[in-house]
């Protein structure tokens, strides 16, 4: 078929079997697939007893072995650790602020995960329970020592500049630096030319800024993101705007503006203008009208008889 | 946190819906508009600044208001004064009433600058902005009260009160003040600008209005153990 069988990798293999096996059934689950059989076949516990019927497992009578194992384990580490500060107090007072284990930048792993990872199912207090028990281990001050163990119950979040799509740079004829982008805000929606000449003019719709926006806040709005990282003076914008009221596109604009910007800036100066708030499209729209009320949450009049 | 992460990014409704509730996923983190902040190095930062950052680097941040700007005259007290002052909407209107009362403010400072004479000039503040916003430190009551029903009667109760409730309340009572006790031929901005020349210097119904609270707190105070929190 002309693919290259070294680099195939799994989409390929996805995209393949919907070509050549077209299914005409809604269901996704239900369609042909061709992956891992461990993707497809949920993990089983393996037989808990030997021949003569004896199971393998200490806790096998409690029902579910491997939590509480797991429990027994960390409850031994923090009895271990207890001792182990009781020791160090007996030698002399050390003052300990600071925590050793950093938990920034990291999660528990939910139910659901912590199931797949035991291979048997756990009720909620049961995990309320373990997350309980691993709190009180990070809150004793000796637990660098089983940062590995906790760190095996975490799942790192990702962080969330990396998931920001900077297009790449592009050059006209004159070599002049350009970039485009859009945005929205309510229902209005807004594309914009940002243009390294360095002239800071920015024509709205074939109008000038300041006839198009005559209130001083739309206009701040506008220069918010040329004010933040002091590029007041440096781009000239072409931008066109429909819809919504004067505030939604100013809004609009200056989303379509930051997102422009993205390609002329460095990564920390992107990870601040994430910080600020500029590159998040604002999810606030009007909200309906409810059956049996007046408005959104206005009701009717409220008459006694 | 129960949703998987790659669903918290989208606009959100909650299962339950409780009276208040907000597009964005509890989730999501206040953003920082200020740019003084984002400019500091690494060493000037304590252990709670940098954790602090290390924390807003892998949560999603809310998007900034339309009234909040980066700029040095941008003031959160402000806008909130600004927004409590509009009705029906016209936040022009409003905004163009706090600006004149603001110029009212500097013109009748100024004024009483160039009468005054030379060892006096010193104390008398000009900057409209620190005007405004002592004159509101000085509205603000210490103590407020609570209706607690107790044995089928309702008692007011003196209460400790929050930063934001303090300030709303001083906001509130300038706000009412200007609108029901002036002239009719008197306009919104005259009228406020005298009332925080008067707040400045401790004078005033709003200053009076505090006082009576704190007098009820005071004579109340017999109840304060009817609070539980």
């Amino acid at each position: 078929m002309g693919e290259d069988p070294e680099t195939f990798t799994q989409q390929d293999i996805d995209r393949s079997i919907a070509y050549l096996f077209p299914s005409g059934l809604f269901d996704k689950r239900a369609r042909p697939l061709m992956k891992h059989p461990d993707e497809i076949f949920p993990k089983q516990q393996a037989v808990q007893w030997g021949a003569d019927g004896r199971p393998f497992h200490f806790l096998f009578y409690t029902g579910k072995q491997s939590y509480y194992s797991l429990m027994h384990d960390t409850v031994a580490k923090v009895l271990a650790a207890e001792k182990q500060q009781v020791l160090l107090l007996s030698e002399g007072p050390v003052p300990q602020d600071t925590k050793p284990i950093s938990l920034v930048g990291s999660r528990w792993l939910l139910k659901e995960e912590l199931e797949e990872l035991l291979v048997e199912t756990i009720s909620d207090h049961d995990y309320a329970r373990f997350i309980q028990l691993m709190e009180r281990l990070l809150s004793l001050p000796n637990c660098l020592s089983e940062k590995d163990f906790v760190q095996r119950y975490r799942k790192q979040l990702e962080i969330q500049s990396s998931k920001q799509q900077v297009a790449p740079l592009q050059y006209d004829e004159n070599g002049v630096a350009y970039s485009t982008a859009d945005g929205r805000r309510k229902t209005a929606t807004c594309t914009v030319l940002l243009r390294d000449c360095g002239s800071g003019s920015i024509s709205i719709n074939g109008r000038d800024y300041l006839h198009y926006f005559p209130v001083l806040q739309d206009r701040e709005q506008l220069m918010f993101p040329f004010h933040f990282l002091d590029m007041l003076g440096r781009f000239d914008g072409q931008c066109t705007v429909g819809g919504g009221g004067r505030s939604s596109q100013a809004g609009a604009l200056r989303l379509a503006i930051s997102r422009a910007m993205l390609s002329f800036l460095s990564e920390g100066q992107v990870e601040s203008m994430r910080q600020a708030g500029l590159l998040t499209p604002d999810p606030r729209v009007k909200e309906r009208k409810k059956p049996g009320q007046e408005g959104a949450r206005r009701k009717f009049t409220w008459k006694k008889r | 946190m129960a949703a998987p992460i790659t669903g918290l990014l989208k606009p959100w409704t909650p299962r339950l819906f409780l009276v208040r509730w907000s597009r964005y996923n509890p989730y999501y983190l206040e953003p920082e508009p200020r740019k003084e902040l984002y400019n500091m190095p690494e060493t000037e930062l304590t252990t709670e600044q940098k954790e602090e950052r290390e924390l807003k680097a892998v949560r999603p941040i809310k998007a900034t208001t339309n009234s909040t700007t980066s700029s040095v005259f941008n003031d959160p007290v402000l806008s909130k004064f600004v927004n409590m002052m509009m009705r029906d909407g016209e936040k022009i209107l409003a905004r163009g009433i706090l600006t004149q009362t603001l110029e009212s403010l500097k013109r009748k400072q100024v004024e009483k600058y160039h009468k005054a004479p030379q060892g006096k000039k010193a104390e008398i503040e000009c900057n409209p902005y620190a005007i405004f916003h002592q004159a509101l430190e000085n509205c603000m009551p210490v103590i407020g009260l609570a209706s607690i029903q107790k044995g089928g009667k309702f008692y007011q109760v003196p209460v400790p009160l929050t930063d934001n409730r303090r300030r709303f309340l001083a906001m509130k009572w300038m706000i009412t003040e200007c609108r029901d006790n002036k002239n009719r031929r008197t306009l919104m901005y005259e009228k406020l600008s005298q009332e925080l020349l008067a707040a400045y210097s401790k004078e005033g119904n709003v200053i009076k209005r505090k006082h009576e609270l704190h007098k009820m707190a005071e004579s109340n105070r017999a109840y304060a153990h009817y609070r539980w929190w």
